[in-house]
C-alpha cells in the first residue's frame, strides 16, 4: 500500500554512523543511538534558566520587537538612528540564537564533542566582534545599518 | 475487531492458512540470558536505517518551507555577520574601510551581476520576514491545522514572489 507522503521505494543506502564526519574524528555512537538498555529510567537534564521555555520566550520577545522595526525603514526612511541601533542589537541576538540552533542540530555535542564546544566558542567570539561592529557602524555611518544596505542597493 | 480478524485472514496465503489450521507452524526456542538478549537487540539495531533520511520523503510545502526558512536565515545572518565583523576588524586594525569602499566594489560590477546579487538578497529576505510572521502567528496558537499551514504557506510564497521582484527590479 502506498502511504501518503512516502515514495514507494526508499532511494537511500544505509551508512554506518562512524563515517558521519568526513575530515574530523567523531565519537562512535551505539547502534540505534540507544545508550544502556530499554529498562533504564530517563534522566532529565538539570533545569537552567537559560534553556527551555525561558529561552524560547526570550527569542520570541526579540522577534516580536524586530517585527515592526524590519518594516519601518521602508515607510519612514533612514532618519531614526535609535530604531536602527535597536534593530541591529535585536538582529544580532536573533542571528546568534539561529546559529546556535544550527550548531546544536548539525554539530551535536554527543557526536562531535570538543568540536561542538569549539563551534560554540567561535560563534560567541564572532558575535562579540559583530556587536562591536554594530557600535562602529552606528558611530561612524550617517544612516546606520539600513543606510549601508540602501547605498549598496543603489550602487 | 471482527473486521480486523477477517482482513488479516484474507491477507494470509491459502497454503499458510492450511498449515496454521493443522498446527504445522514451526517454532524454535533458544534459551538465553538477559545479557545475550541485549546483544541480539544491539545486533538488530545495527541493521536499522538511521533516521531521518530526507530523500525518502515526498517534497511537500510543509517541510520544504521549513528548511527554506533555516537556509535563508543562515544566509542572511552570514551576510550580517560579514558586514559587521568587517567594520569591527577594520576599526580594530586601523585599516581603511567604510561604506564608500563597499559601494565602489559593487559599482564596478556588470549590471547582470548586480541584479543577480540583489535577487540573491531580496528573495531570501522577503521569504524569511514573511515566514517569520507566519511563525509568530503559529506561536500565538493560530493556523495550526494542515489547512492553515498550507493557506499561510501559499500567502508567504505569494508575498515572496511579489516583494522579492519589487526589491530586485523596482527599488
Amino acid at each position: 500500500m502506498l502511504k501518503i507522503g512516502l515514495r514507494a521505494k526508499p532511494t537511500t543506502s544505509i551508512r554506518p554512523l562512524a563515517s558521519r564526519g568526513l575530515f574530523i574524528k567523531t565519537i562512535p555512537q551505539p547502534p540505534g543511538n540507544i545508550v544502556g538498555t530499554v529498562n533504564d529510567a530517563y534522566v532529565p537534564p538539570p533545569p537552567t534558566k537559560s534553556h527551555g521555555s525561558w529561552h524560547w520566550t526570550g527569542e520570541k520577545i526579540v522577534t516580536i520587537g524586530m517585527a515592526p522595526l524590519v518594516l519601518t525603514p521602508f515607510v519612514t526612511g533612514t532618519a531614526y538612528p535609535l530604531a536602527d541601533s535597536i534593530m541591529g542589537t535585536l538582529l544580532l541576538y536573533h542571528c546568534y540564537a539561529g546559529f546556535e540552533s544550527c550548531i546544536i542540530d548539525y554539530i551535536p555535542l554527543r557526536v562531535y564533542g570538543i568540536w561542538h564546544k569549539a563551534a560554540m566558542g567561535l560563534l560567541g567570539l564572532g558575535t562579540l566582534i559583530a556587536g562591536y561592529g554594530i557600535y562602529v557602524i552606528e558611530k561612524t555611518e550617517q544612516e546606520g545599518l539600513v543606510g549601508i544596505v540602501k547605498k549598496l542597493w543603489t550602487a | 475487531m471482527l473486521f480486523l480478524a477477517r482482513q488479516s485472514i484474507r491477507s494470509v496465503p491459502r497454503l499458510n492458512l492450511a498449515r496454521v489450521a493443522v498446527g504445522m507452524r514451526q517454532l524454535t526456542t533458544v534459551k538465553t540470558t538477559s545479557q545475550e538478549e541485549q546483544n541480539i537487540l544491539v545486533a538488530q539495531r545495527k541493521n536499522r536505517p538511521s533516521s531521518p533520511h530526507l530523500q525518502i520523503y515526498q517534497p511537500q510545502l510543509t517541510w520544504i518551507l521549513s528548511s527554506f526558512h533555516r537556509i535563508t536565515g543562515v544566509g542572511l545572518a552570514a551576510g550580517f555577520y560579514a558586514v559587521t565583523c568587517t567594520f569591527a576588524l577594520s576599526s580594530l586594525t586601523g585599516l581603511q574601510f567604510d561604506t564608500a569602499t563597499l559601494v565602489s566594489l559593487v559599482a564596478g560590477l556588470p549590471v547582470a551581476a548586480k541584479v543577480a546579487l540583489k535577487a540573491a538578497a531580496s528573495f531570501p529576505f522577503a521569504f524569511h520576514v514573511a515566514n517569520g510572521f507566519r511563525h509568530l502567528v503559529w506561536d500565538f496558537g493560530h493556523e495550526l491545522t494542515i489547512k492553515g499551514v498550507y493557506r499561510t504557506g501559499y500567502v508567504v510564497l505569494g508575498f515572496t514572489a511579489l516583494i522579492g521582484t519589487y526589491l530586485t527590479f523596482f527599488l
